[in-house]
Parts: C-alpha cells; sequence; structure tokens
C-alpha cells in the first residue's frame, strides 16, 4: 500500500474542495438554530420518502386464495389482528413524523377507525389480542419508558389495566386463551427464548408462568381453543424458522412436535382445534390437520394458496375459523427488478438475466462479472451470486437461510466479500468468486452488534468496516480471525461510515453527518499503515450524499449518490479528483438521474468508470411474462 | 408473530428512531433491566463519540466513600435531534446529576442509561431504546 506522508501541516487547496481540520467545533447558537431547523426540515421529507416506499394497504383473501377486498388505508403497519367475529381489524400503525406506534379498531363493514391507544413521541402500543368475546383488547405499551401489558374496552372506552409490567422491553404478546383465563408471550434476546403465559384473571400486577426457555429465538405462542398446547415459532441455529407444538403442562409426557419444514410466519389454530396454519417459506399458506384429544397429533401440513403477487403479498393474520386471511401487499420497495447496465449519460445498455428480486449488485474489478443478493422467493433464502454480464450465467456464492449484507469483489477478484449476521454475531467473511470451498470468518465483532462491509484495502491488509458510526479497519493478521482486533479509524461524535480506500491505499473517502444531523456528505481523509486516520480532511459533496462512494481505478474520479430529498430519483454524481502529490477535488456535477425508488450501492461503478449497474424495479406483467414470477395455486 | 416478521416490522420502527439504528452491542446481554439502580452524584467526565456516549459520575457511598460509576448513554446521534445535546451534558460536568440506570451483569460500577436529570431539571429518557 502506498501511503502518502501526512504529517505536513495543511497547505491551502488551491481546488474547489475544502479542507479542514479535524474536530470541527459544532455549530453555535443562532447558526444551531438554522441547522436544527433544516435538519427537521430534511427529516420530514425523508419521512414523506419512507412511507411512500413502505406504506402499504391490508387486503382480505377468502379461503380459495381469492382477494375479496380490502381492509384499511395505505400504512406502516407493525401489526393487522383479525377480531374473533371478523367484524373488526385492530391495526397496528407506526406515526412516522411523531416517532410512535398506536393501535386503531377499524369496523370492517363501515370501513369507519378509532384510534384506541395514544402513544406520546418515541413511546408505542404493540401485539394487540382479542379477547375471545371481542370485548377487549389486551395489548403492551412503554409510556414513561415502563413496558407492560395492558387491558382495556375494545371500543376504547373505559380506564387501561395494567396486568404485568415488563423489567425490559419488546415482549412478544400473541395470544388471548378461548376462555378467556390466560394470555401467551414470548421474550428473546442474545441468550435465547422464554415462553409465557399470564393470568389475567383478578385485579393488580399479575406474574407469568415460564413454559419453556432455550437457547434458540421464540416468538408468536398461540394457545390451543382447548388450551393444553401452546404453538410458537423457533428461529434455530442456521437463522430457519419453524412451527413447533408443546404441553403447556410441563407434567404431560410428549413433544414438542415440530410441524413445519420452514416456516414464514406464526402459526393459528382453528376454533374447533383441528387445523394449524402458517406461512410457509414461499409465503403460501400451510395446514396441517391436527387433534388435541386425547394427545396432539398432526399430518405432514399442506399448501392451502399461495397469496397474489409476483412478490406474494404477506399472511399477516388468520381468523379463527381459517375463512379470512388478512394479507399485506409488498411495498415499492420490495418488487420485481431488473439487473440493468446504464452509460455515463443514464442511457440503458444492457439488461443481465432475468427478473428477480436483486439488491446490491457490483462489479468484478475486470468488470465482467456481478456479484448480487438475490432473493429466493421459494425459500426466502438471501443468497449472493455471481452473473457474468455477457451471457447471464449465475453462480450460487452461498446457499443457506443467514442475512449477507454488501458483498463486493476482493481487488484481484478471486474472492467475495460481505458481512453476515449469525445468532446475533456479526462478522466479515469471504468466499472464492467461482463458488469452491468454504466461507472464510475474516473478523467477528461484538456481540449484538451490526457491521457493515465497506471494503479491503489494495494490498489485502485491512478488511474496513463500520458499527454504529464508527469505521473501522481490521488488520488481517494472523490466522485466528476471533483473535483480530478492530482499529477504530474514524470514531467521532458524527455518525460515519462507507469508507471506500482509494485505488493507492492512502486516502479514505467516507459519508459523514458531521454538518447536519442525518445528512451525509462525503469527505476524503488520509488512511495510514497503521490503519489511524490522518489529521487532514476534505469534503468532496456540497448538496447531501446517499452512500454509493466510489473510487475510479485510477483514482481520478469519485462518484456518489445525491441525496436527494424531495423525490425518489437517484442521481449519480461524480467528482474530478487528484490522489497525489496532496488529494484535490472539483466541482460535483450530476452525471444522470433515474426514477426511482432504486437503490445505488457499494461496487455498482465500473472500475473504469463508465458504467453503472442498479436493480431496476419492472411492473408486475413483464416480471410474469419472464417466468419467474410467482402466481397464486 | 415470529421474529423474522417481527424484525421487518422493527425495520421500520427503527427508522423511526434515530440513534437506535447504531446500537453497538446487546443490551441484554450486558445489562439487567431486572437491576436498576437510581444514582446521584457529581458529573466528572463526558466522552462525546460514537457509538455509545459515556459519562463518569462520583457517588457518595452510604459509608461515605466516593465511587466512580461509569453509564453508558444513547449515540450523540440520538441527541442530535432531540432537545437534549453534547453542551448540556458539558455544561453540567462539575454538577449534581441523578441518573437511573440498568446495572452491568457484572456488577461493576457500571450501567446502561435509562433516564438522566440535569442540574437544570431536564430529565432525558433513552427509552424505548435503552429499556
Amino acid at each position: 500500500m502506498h501511503h502518502i506522508m501526512r504529517a505536513a501541516p495543511i497547505v491551502a487547496i488551491t481546488f474547489v474542495c475544502f479542507a479542514q481540520q479535524s474536530g470541527v467545533a459544532p455549530a453555535q447558537s443562532p447558526a444551531a438554530d438554522a441547522t436544527k431547523a433544516k435538519a427537521a426540515e430534511d427529516k420530514a421529507k425523508r419521512n414523506v420518502q419512507i412511507f411512500e416506499n413502505n406504506a402499504t394497504a391490508p387486503v382480505l383473501y377468502d379461503r380459495n386464495g381469492k382477494r375479496i377486498g380490502s381492509a384499511g388505508e395505505r400504512a406502516l403497519y407493525e401489526g393487522l389482528v383479525l377480531s374473533p367475529d371478523k367484524s373488526r381489524l385492530a391495526e397496528v400503525k407506526v406515526d412516522i413524523q411523531k416517532e410512535c406506534i398506536d393501535i386503531f379498531v377499524r369496523d370492517l363493514a363501515t370501513g369507519s377507525e378509532t384510534k384506541f391507544t395514544n402513544s406520546a413521541t418515541r413511546e408505542f402500543a404493540l401485539g394487540p389480542v382479542w379477547s375471545p368475546d371481542g370485548r377487549r383488547l389486551a395489548y403492551t405499551a412503554m409510556p414513561g419508558g415502563e413496558e407492560g401489558i395492558y387491558i382495556r374496552s375494545g371500543d376504547g372506552k373505559g380506564a387501561e389495566q395494567l396486568v404485568y409490567k415488563n423489567p425490559g422491553a419488546f415482549l412478544d404478546l400473541s395470544d388471548w386463551s378461548l376462555d378467556g383465563r390466560m394470555l401467551a408471550f414470548a421474550k428473546s434476546d442474545l441468550k435465547g427464548g422464554n415462553l409465557y403465559i399470564l393470568s389475567v384473571e383478578g385485579s393488580g400486577d399479575h406474574k407469568p408462568t415460564e413454559i419453556f426457555q432455550t437457547e434458540l429465538q421464540l416468538s408468536a405462542p398461540r394457545f390451543s381453543p382447548d388450551g393444553k398446547y401452546l404453538s410458537y415459532s423457533v428461529t434455530d441455529k442456521a437463522n430457519k424458522s419453524e412451527i413447533y407444538v408443546r404441553a403447556v403442562d410441563a407434567a404431560q409426557t410428549g413433544g414438542p412436535w415440530k410441524i413445519s419444514d420452514g416456516s414464514s410466519g406464526p402459526a393459528f389454530w382453528r376454533a374447533d382445534g383441528k387445523e394449524l396454519a402458517y406461512t410457509g417459506p414461499d409465503r403460501s399458506v400451510m395446514v396441517a390437520t391436527v387433534a388435541t384429544t386425547p394427545s396432539f397429533t398432526f399430518t405432514k401440513p399442506k399448501p392451502l394458496f399461495r397469496p397474489a403477487g409476483a412478490v406474494p403479498d404477506r399472511i399477516a393474520w388468520i381468523s379463527r375459523d381459517a375463512e379470512r386471511f388478512v394479507a399485506l401487499p409488498q411495498p415499492r420497495t420490495q418488487s420485481l427488478n431488473q439487473i440493468t447496465i446504464f452509460d455515463r449519460q443514464g442511457k440503458p445498455v444492457q439488461t443481465v438475466g432475468e427478473p428477480g428480486m436483486y439488491s446490491q449488485p457490483a462489479f468484478s474489478p475486470d468488470g465482467k462479472q456481478l456479484s448480487v443478493v438475490r432473493n429466493d422467493l421459494n425459500t426466502g433464502h438471501e443468497d449472493i451470486w455471481t452473473i457474468d454480464v455477457a451471457s447471464g450465467k449465475r453462480t450460487r456464492i452461498t446457499d443457506d437461510a443467514f442475512s449477507r449484507a454488501g458483498p463486493q469483489w476482493s481487488r484481484d477478484g478471486k474472492h467475495i466479500l460481505y458481512a453476515s449476521g449469525r445468532n446475533g454475531d456479526w462478522g466479515i467473511y469471504r468466499r472464492a468468486a467461482d463458488g469452491s470451498g468454504k466461507e472464510e470468518l475474516l473478523f467477528q465483532y461484538t456481540p449484538g452488534a451490526f457491521l457493515g462491509y465497506n471494503d479491503i484495502s489494495p494490498d489485502g491488509k485491512y478488511v474496513i468496516a463500520e458499527s454504529g458510526g464508527v469505521i473501522l479497519a481490521v488488520p488481517l493478521t494472523g490466522k485466528d480471525a476471533l483473535a483480530r482486533q478492530a482499529v477504530e479509524y474514524l470514531r467521532e461524535e458524527f455518525s460515519d461510515g462507507v469508507g471506500r480506500l482509494s485505488p493507492d491505499g492512502g486516502l479514505m473517502a467516507y459519508r459523514s453527518d458531521e454538518l447536519q444531523a442525518e445528512r451525509g456528505e462525503i469527505f476524503v481523509r488520509p488512511f495510514n499503515s497503521d490503519g489511524t486516520s490522518g489529521s487532514q480532511k476534505w469534503q468532496v459533496s456540497k448538496t447531501g450524499a446517499a452512500a454509493m462512494v466510489h473510487w475510479r481505478a485510477d483514482g481520478k474520479e469519485l462518484f456518489y449518490r445525491r441525496l436527494d430529498l424531495e423525490t425518489n430519483d437517484l442521481t449519480v454524481m461524480a467528482v474530478d479528483v487528484a490522489t497525489t502529490p496532496q488529494f484535490k477535488c472539483g466541482a460535483p456535477k450530476a452525471l444522470f438521474k433515474l426514477p426511482g425508488p432504486i437503490q445505488g450501492n457499494l461496487g455498482n461503478v465500473s472500475p473504469d468508470g463508465q458504467r453503472f449497474v442498479f436493480a431496476v424495479n419492472v411492473p408486475e406483467t413483464t416480471a410474469s411474462a419472464s417466468g419467474t414470477a410467482a402466481t397464486a395455486r | 408473530m415470529a421474529n423474522k416478521f417481527r424484525n421487518l416490522f422493527a425495520a421500520v420502527f427503527l427508522l423511526i428512531l434515530p440513534g437506535q439504528a447504531s446500537a453497538h452491542h446487546n443490551m441484554t446481554a450486558l445489562f439487567d433491566f431486572n437491576d436498576r439502580v437510581t444514582l446521584t452524584g457529581t458529573l466528572t467526565k463526558v466522552d462525546w463519540r460514537n457509538p455509545h456516549t459515556l459519562m463518569t459520575i462520583e457517588v457518595r457511598s452510604a459509608d461515605g466513600q466516593v465511587e466512580s460509576w461509569l453509564v453508558e448513554g444513547p449515540s450523540p446521534s440520538f441527541y442530535r435531534v432531540r432537545d437534549f445535546g453534547k453542551a448540556d451534558f458539558e455544561g453540567a460536568v462539575g454538577k449534581t446529576v441523578t441518573v437511573e440506570i440498568s446495572r452491568a451483569r457484572d456488577k461493576s460500577r457500571s450501567g446502561l442509561v435509562r433516564t438522566f436529570k440535569l442540574p437544570n431539571g431536564k430529565t432525558l429518557s433513552a427509552c424505548p431504546q435503552n429499556c
């Protein structure tokens, strides 16, 4: 790696980029007030975009898999729960402007809606479950920072009753037993999961009874109609979700029983206790015939129907008679897309492969291949593939249920590097680009902390990663990946990330929100041979930047995605730069604009800076014609 | 609701909670939410950097000894979009503050901030992130 000496005093840059000293003091009033006002204005615009890209309106299906109507307005839903008589829908909706979550109750016959809870800013109400007579709702809320389970009349009138005060947060309240006596909830964290039942009889704070504890993640416990069994979801060490059933009474012999072969949603008992339904990995509704007397038995689950949509609607709730299914169509950001290559003028010059659910395409160093994350609609897995640009031929690189983020090629093109989370532990991994061999862990970070992969140094000595607003340089020394310690390249009061090393390895381009909260700009700093940062700093972008930072292979141009808060458009920006004898940069210029929503990511610019690859949303009709789309069974 | 789906929803929730997305480690693994401690003492040091702010508080124990507690607050980003800021905390150095924490599981004199009351009476809640 070629390192430029950075100890010399700062020399005034005659180019247009701003040279700055580190540790710029925050703006003071009244400038501080103006900055805060601008941040609030930007945030409101960003919230509008988040809503537009993620909001969706619930729909109803019948048992034959036919969409029979809508069930509410476009919103950001956290949950949807049908009342026992199917006349009302408890909706959990995010108020993104107020930063809170509340429960609403909608009368499905009239469409009228009643606000059921009134959360303050940064408070929430979650997990509504109806009493068996439909007259009351139990739910969790965190007023004043104290989470509890509350019960209140289903019409929203009268006082709420606190039945359990939870030390901690985000318990998963899932069911109210048919005899009206018990609630069921789960708790899960890095140490594992617990299932509880809670009596709601009498007054005061009730003490839950632990039914089951495991090192795995548990959720969605639901009572069989006779109250003798609980169904629940388990996420195993391989990140695969399954539906299980176990007896509530630990003294009862038999079980637990694994019902599913993969699942993507909680289980629902039919009121007669003869059927258990859940969503499979491909989002089909699966049903198992079950019996709970004299003991639990079940048959192999069969598909009932697969919801509509090239990317199928997601089942959120199944009525107690198993005749109605509440589903959420996919938001705009979750549609099928087509990998498309554009030139510097934004003209599409080539499509690669068939439409699918792709994200994060990145060019290989020779520009002949792409790496990409592909969401398999049949398994729900998000695996990394490589695709030959000329032929469209795909090669699978990973094949499991773990989540992966930010795959990019090593500088010699021999490996794909990426971040991956495994049971709460995030690490940086690599795999041979031809799919051979085994996955290799390069670095594992603090348990529970998200880790993003940014780059690898040209000499292969450092992996660049980010976590919690800190940019890390990980020396790839020794053979024990677990013993490797990260150097904090940049740790300050601002959120820094997206660190990208220059082709000569002497400079780091990165994004920081130091000028305004939650608004990134691109800066460049020296990268020292020990993984630390030099003191000089240059501001490259001027009007906001949203990642996609990329150096041209000859080090003479920097690319990034402009922050477009007014629209969903993606604007690709380019800046002329020089890295020797000292960094210089020109004025950013817009190369082209594409209609959004569309993602720009690291590595999606060809090394020569002439081509840009994006996963572009395609209309469902196009996707269906390609033969890759899912269809209702 | 299965965890995977819960996570989908949580992703939306995270979008509206600045600071939460930069959580750096698993809170429940390090801190015991059942073991809450309220400390009143002198704020002596503030480390205002990502991924978490750190404050040192000198607290006089029942036997008259001065104990040093290290408390972990949300990230600086958490504060930048709220009515509290770095200046509030730096201005409180040398003054009396009251903080409620979830104590570290290793029983060291450290914890995760739930609420922080400044000398001017302003109280910051770090919930739901830290609760």
